[in-house]
Parts: C-alpha cells; structure tokens; sequence
C-alpha cells in the first residue's frame, strides 16, 4: 500500500499508509501539541509564569498526553509506529512537565498586572488542539 | 497609544513566534500559510515599532526597554525558516487535520487582546 507523508515531528518526517486513520489521529495531535507546547514555553517566559492560567493550562497538556499514551497503547498501530509515537509522547511530556504546574498562585489578571482583557493567552494556546478535525478519535 | 497597549501587544508576538518557530520544524515549513504568517508578523512587528516611535512616553527607559523587545520581535520574525518554495500542504496532500490551519490559529492568538 502506498506511503504518504503526514507530518514532521521532532525532527522525523513521518509517513502512514493511505487511509490509516487511527494512526493519523496520533500523528495529528502530536503535531498539534508539538506547536501548543512551543506557545506555552513562549509563555513561560512572560507575566505568565507567576501566574495559574499557564499551570493550570500545564497539567491540562499533562493529562491529556496521558491519556493519548493510553490511547496509542491500546490502539491497533502497527508495533513500530507505534514505539516511535509513544517515545515523542514521552518527548513531550517530559517538556511539559518542565513548564510551572502550581496553581497555587494568583491569576495575573486579578493581580491586575495582566491588562490584556478577558481573553486568556494560555487558554488560547491550548485551544489550538481544536484545530484539528480529522480524523475523528478511533474508538479503543 | 499607551504603554499597556505597546506591552501587550509585544505580550501577545512573543507567544505567536513561538508557536511559529515550531511550525517551522513541521511540514509547515514548505506551507504558504506560514508563508503568509511569517509576513504578517513581520508587519505587525513593524508598526508596533512605528507606534512605539509615535508614542508619548515620557521615561526613555521604558521607552528604549518597549524597544528592546520589538527588536527581539523583529529578528526572531526575520528568522522563521521557510523553504523557498512554498504550496499549502493541505493541497500537497501532506496535511490531513481538516480544514483548519495551525498557523492561522497561532497568529490568531492575537485577536485575544482586546
């Protein structure tokens, strides 16, 4: 079956079989965590880093690669696909895992030293996750 | 235009570089979208500097710190790599995540400034 190229993550380009949608489901939302784990980094170096937006944002990202490690683990990906996805998991739960988690602290915005408005730059990082809307999630 | 303003603004470009620079490490890099997002950073980097210069702010430091940072801005819009030849990867039949755009998203951040 033919190969076609999906992605390029951590460096890897990465290829599926024409019409591997579970697997492409993996690759998709690693490529989107790959650019969210970028903005939250950006993130980290602003007003945001004493703040709970960006943590609580944190132990989102952390949860949910969780979740997908679970997911990839259970799925029906070909063995050595699937080590090479679950090792860039592991990549970038250990980036997140660098980033603040303590949400202990006060949100910026009501220590008034955000004055951005009611939209929240850690949320809208996240909320480029949501930008992808194929494939739907395989059922495991 | 305010201080705040200037400082959000600079806020806002730090973040949508970053995630920019990590398209750029993606199939994204030979995409016309981020093609297109690398010049309109560039320009939304530009007049933030010409808003800055037309700006009444009375304490230079602050002033030659706004500066600072848009220059930063500046140069890290200048290096986002793009390949040469770009043609949006979704047409390419590299990108398979739907009808949206990471990168158009990631300029989108911000729209979050009010």
């Amino acid at each position: 079956m033919a190969k076609a190229r999906c992605g390029r993550i951590l460096g890897d380009d990465i290829y599926i079989e024409e019409g591997d949608t579970t697997t492409l489901y993996f690759i998709n939302q690693l490529r989107a965590y790959q650019v969210v784990l970028a903005a939250l980094k950006a993130l980290d170096q602003d007003i945001c880093h004493n703040g709970c937006s960006l943590p609580s944002t944190v132990n989102k990202v952390i949860k949910r690669l969780g979740k997908l490690k679970n997911e990839l683990e259970a799925s029906d990906v070909v063995a050595e696909k699937k080590e090479s996805l679950l090792s860039k998991i592991d990549s970038f739960l250990a980036d997140a895992n660098r980033l603040p988690q303590d949400t202990s602290q006060t949100c910026r915005k009501s220590a008034r030293e955000c004055i951005m408005g009611s939209g929240c730059f850690a949320t809208g990082a996240l909320n480029l996750i949501n930008e992808i809307t194929e494939p739907e999630a395989p059922k495991i | 235009m305010q201080t705040e303003v200037l400082e959000n603004q600079i806020r806002g470009l730090n973040i949508v570089l970053g995630a920019l620079q990590a398209a750029t490490s993606e199939i994204c890099k030979s995409c016309i979208n981020l093609e297109g997002a690398k010049t309109k950073v560039g320009k939304m980097v530009k007049k933030l500097g010409m808003d800055l210069h037309a700006a009444s702010i009375c304490c230079e430091k602050t002033k030659a710190d706004l500066q600072t940072h848009i220059d930063s801005l500046s140069k890290a819009a200048e290096d986002l790599q793009v390949a040469e030849e770009c043609e949006c990867q979704k047409t390419a039949g590299n990108c398979k995540l739907g009808a949206e755009c990471f990168v158009t998203a990631a300029v989108d951040l911000m729209k979050l400034i009010q």
